[in-house]
C-alpha cells in the first residue's frame, strides 16, 4: 500500500487507526495536517509476519491556534521486519504540536530493524511543541534507534541567503521548504505545490 | 546463537556474586514496626528534635496518608505494606564510652572499605587524595570524619541530625525547598520518617580541599532507610560529593525511600557522584533492596553547575531520576548514567531537565546494559520554558541487550516552548555484534575478556567522569557483574 492521507478541515480524511501488514508486506504512509486544522489522531502499525516493511512519514504545518496531537504505534510482533518513520512539524503562532511515537519490538522479534526520526521547528515565542520518542524492547538482536530534535531556524544560514541577495522572507521560506523537503518528496506535485505556497 | 547467549547468562550468574552481603551482629534498638503519628513521635522524641520539625513530619504524613504510589513507571513493584516496616533502628551506644565507635561498625566499614579513621596514607607524607566520610548505620550516622580539617575553612559536613541540633537555621531555610514535601508518594513517605543522612554547607568562595561522601550501610532486618541528604554550595563554591551503599542479602525486600537535595548557588560547581551497590536480589529474583529515591538539584545563581553521576549495579528495583532545574541563567547541568541490571533486577532511571533562565545548558548521557531477564528503562524529561531563550540541551541514550530475555525501554519526552532554544535526543539499542566479538577473538583475546572489553568501552564516556577512587570500584563493579561472560 503507498498512500497519501491529507488532513484537512471539513473533508474526510480516511486515515485508519489500525494497519496490520502480513509477511512480506509493504506499507508506505505518508501524512499531511495542513495549516489552520486543529486535531487528535493515533494510528497503530502491526508487523505481523517476517519481511513485512513500514515506511511512515508525516508533515505538520501548525499556524494560529492549532492543537495537533500525533500518535503512531508500531508493534514489531514478528521478527524480521524493518520500519522507518520520519515526522517534521513547523509550529507558528500560537499552535501546539505534540508527537507521540512508539516503537515495540516484542519478545522474540530478532532482526528487527526500527529508525524513528522526528523533528520540529519553533517560529513564534507562543508556540510550543513536546516530542516523545519512545523505545520498548524485549528482543536483542535487534538495531532500533531514534532521534528528536527541537530547534529554530538557523541564523547563519539565514545571513548566508541575505549576504548574496535573497530577501529575509524568501530566505525564510527556502529553509522551511529545505526543512521539511524529505517529506515533501513523498507527495504528488499538486499537493507539494501547495503546501510550498502555503509556507 | 541462543547456546552462546546461554552460555554468557550462566558466567553472568556464577560471577556476579555480592561480596557486601554479610550482616555485622551488633546490638540495635529499634522503635515498634509500622506507621503512625504514634511512632513519628516517637523517632523525632528518641533523636531529640525541635518542634518545628516535628511539625514538618507530621505534616508530611498527613499529606502522605491522601497520596497514592506512583504507577507510570515502566516497573512491577511488589505491594509493599508499609505497616510491616520497622522505620528506626539504631546501634546501641556503648554507655561507658559515648564517645567511641563500637568496634563491631568499625570493623563493618573496614570490610566495605570505607575507613572510618583519619588515619595518614603513609607514615611521614601528607594525605593525598583522602575522602571525608559520613557513615549511615541503618537509620543514624555513626561517624564523619575530618571535619577538623574540613570546620577550618568554614566547611560543615555532618549528620542531619546534628546539623539540626547545630545550624537549625540552615536546615530550615533549605530543607524541602527543593524536593516540596508533596513532590511524590515516596518523598512524603522520606519527609515523614527521615532518619538521618548528611548536612554538607560550603561556605562562599571556598573550594572544598577534599571529596566528601556518605555510605550507606542496610543492617537490621524488616527495617527500610529512609535518609536526607541536603547539600548547599554558596557562591562561587565548589564540591565533589560521592555516595557509596550496599546491604546484606536477604530473602525479603527492603525498602530504601532517600530524598537528596541539592542547592548550587552564583557561579557555584558541584558534582554529584554515586555508586549504587544495593544488593540486587539472588538469581531467581528474590529479595533485593527497592531502591525508590528523589533526588534533585537547583542551580539557583547565574553561572550555577551540577553535574550528575551514577553507577546503578544493585538494587531488586532502582526507581530513581535525579533532576536539575535550571533556573539561574547560563547555568549548566549534565547527567551521566550507567545502569547495569542482570538476573530479574528492574530499573527505571533517567533525569529531568527544567530549562529556566537563559542560555541554560545541559548534557544527558545515559548507557542501559541488561542481562538475564532484567528490564532497564530510560525515563527523561527536558523541559524548555518560554523564557529560556538560547537553552541548549544534548541527550544521547544507548542500551546494550545481552540475552535474549531481558528488556531495554526508553521513554523521554521532550517539551519546548522556546523559538530561540535547541533541544536534540539520540537513542540507540543493540547488542554486542558477532563482528565485534568475532575480531577481539581472533586476536586472541577470550571472549570473556572480550564482552568484559566492549562493555567497558561503552560505559566509558561516564565512567572517566567519575573520581579516581569511584571509577576504579565502578569499573570493578561492572567487571564483576560480566565476570566469565564465555562466548
Amino acid at each position: 500500500m503507498d498512500k497519501v492521507f491529507v488532513i484537512r478541515n471539513g473533508a474526510a480524511d480516511g486515515l485508519p487507526s489500525r494497519i496490520v501488514l502480513e509477511a512480506g508486506e509493504k506499507l508506505k504512509l505518508t501524512l499531511v495536517v495542513m495549516p489552520g486544522v486543529s486535531c487528535e489522531r493515533s494510528v497503530r502499525v502491526e508487523l505481523n509476519g517476517p519481511g513485512a516493511e513500514a515506511d511512515i512519514a508525516g508533515l505538520c504545518l501548525c499556524e494560529g491556534k492549532d492543537r495537533v496531537s500525533l500518535e503512531l504505534n508500531l508493534e514489531h510482533n514478528s521478527g524480521g521486519c524493518t520500519s522507518r518513520q520520519l515526522f517534521k512539524s513547523l509550529a507558528d503562532d500560537a499552535a501546539k504540536v505534540s508527537f507521540s511515537g512508539l516503537v515495540k519490538v516484542a519478545a522474540g522479534a530478532q532482526k528487527t530493524k526500527a529508525l524513528q526520526e522526528s523533528h520540529a521547528l519553533l517560529l513564534s515565542p507562543d508556540a510550543s511543541v513536546q516530542s516523545q520518542p519512545q523505545l520498548e524492547i524485549y528482543a536483542d538482536d535487534v538495531e532500533c534507534s531514534h532521534g528528536a530534535t527541537t530547534g529554530y531556524l538557523n541564523p547563519d544560514e539565514q545571513f548566508y541567503l541575505r549576504s548574496r541577495g535573497v530577501p529575509e522572507a524568501e530566505a525564510r521560506r527556502l529553509q522551511l521548504i529545505s526543512f521539511i523537503s524529505p517529506v515533501l518528496q513523498r507527495l504528488p506535485e499538486d499537493l507539494a505545490a501547495e503546501l510550498s505556497e502555503a509556507l | 546463537m541462543a547456546e552462546r547467549n546461554e552460555k554468557i547468562l550462566n558466567a553472568l550468574d556464577s560471577g556476579g556474586e555480592y561480596k557486601e552481603g554479610f550482616v555485622t551482629d551488633v546490638e540495635q534498638e529499634f522503635v515498634p514496626k509500622g506507621l503512625s503519628e504514634e511512632i513519628i513521635r516517637i523517632i523525632s522524641a528518641r533523636k531529640g528534635e525541635p518542634q518545628w520539625l516535628l511539625d514538618f513530619r507530621l505534616d508530611a504524613f498527613r499529606r502522605w496518608q491522601k497520596m497514592t504510589p506512583p504507577t507510570w513507571g515502566h516497573l512491577e513493584l511488589p505491594k509493599i505494606d508499609f505497616q510491616d516496616i520497622i522505620y528506626y533502628a539504631a546501634p546501641k551506644r556503648d554507655e561507658d564510652r559515648p564517645k567511641e565507635i563500637d568496634p563491631a561498625l568499625m570493623e563493618t566499614f573496614d570490610k566495605l572499605g570505607i575507613p572510618l579513621q583519619e588515619r595518614e596514607m603513609l607514615a611521614g607524607v601528607k594525605p593525598r587524595g583522602n575522602v571525608a566520610v559520613d557513615a549511615v548505620f541503618d537509620s543514624v550516622s555513626v561517624a564523619t570524619t575530618f571535619r577538623k580539617t574540613l570546620a577550618e575553612k568554614g566547611i560543615i559536613f555532618c549528620s542531619f541530625s546534628e546539623a539540626v541540633r547545630e545550624h537549625p537555621e540552615l536546615v530550615r531555610k533549605y530543607l524541602a525547598s527543593v524536593v516540596p514535601v508533596g513532590d511524590n508518594f515516596y518523598a512524603a513517605l522520606n519527609s515523614a520518617v527521615f532518619s538521618d543522612g548528611s548536612f554538607c554547607y560550603i561556605p562562599k568562595g571556598v573550594k572544598c580541599p577534599m571529596d566528601l561522601s556518605s555510605y550507606f550501610r542496610i543492617n537490621a532486618s524488616g527495617t527500610g532507610q529512609f535518609e536526607r541528604t541536603l547539600i548547599v554550595a554558596d557562591e562561587g563554591s565548589s564540591l565533589s560529593y560521592m555516595e557509596g551503599c550496599t546491604a546484606p542479602m536477604r530473602d525479603e525486600h527492603q525498602l530504601h525511600a532517600a530524598v537528596v537535595e541539592i542547592i548550587v548557588e552564583k557561579d557555584a560547581d558541584v558534582r554529584y557522584s554515586t555508586v549504587q551497590n544495593w544488593y540486587p536480589g539472588d538469581a531467581q529474583g528474590r529479595g533485593g533492596i527497592l531502591n525508590l529515591v528523589t533526588k534533585r538539584g537547583l542551580c539557583r545563581g547565574e553561572g550555577s553547575h551540577l553535574s550528575w553521576t551514577q553507577v546503578e549495579t544493585g538494587s531488586a528495583i532502582t526507581w530513581k531520576y535525579p533532576s536539575t532545574i535550571l533556573k539561574g541563567d547560563n547555568s549548566s547541568s549534565e547527567f551521566y548514567s550507567v545502569a547495569m541490571t542482570n538476573n530479574w533486577q528492574q530499573a527505571g532511571t533517567g533525569t529531568k531537565m527544567i530549562h529556566l533562565g537563559k542560555n541554560t545548558r545541559s548534557r544527558i548521557i545515559s548507557k542501559g546494559i541488561s542481562a538475564g531477564h532484567s528490564q532497564n528503562s530510560y525515563r527523561g524529561l527536558v523541559q524548555v520554558g518560554p523564557a529560556a531563550s538560547g537553552a541548549r540541551n544534548y541527550s544521547q541514550c544507548d542500551s546494550l541487550l545481552i540475552g535474549s530475555e531481558c528488556g531495554a525501554h526508553t521513554f523521554p519526552v521532550i517539551r519546548n516552548a522556546n523559538p530561540q532554544s535547541v533541544v536534540e535526543h539520540e537513542a540507540t539499542t543493540s547488542k554486542i555484534s558477532e563482528e565485534q566479538l568475532f575480531y577481539c577473538t581472533q586476536r586472541g583475546i577470550s571472549a570473556e575478556d572480550a564482552v568484559a572489553l566492549i562493555v567497558g568501552g561503552y560505559a566509558r564516556e561516564v565512567l572517566q567522569r567519575l573520581p579516581m577512587e569511584f571509577a576504579v570500584e565502578a569499573q570493578k563493579l561492572l567487571s564483576v557483574s560480566l565476570e566469565g561472560a564465555v562466548g
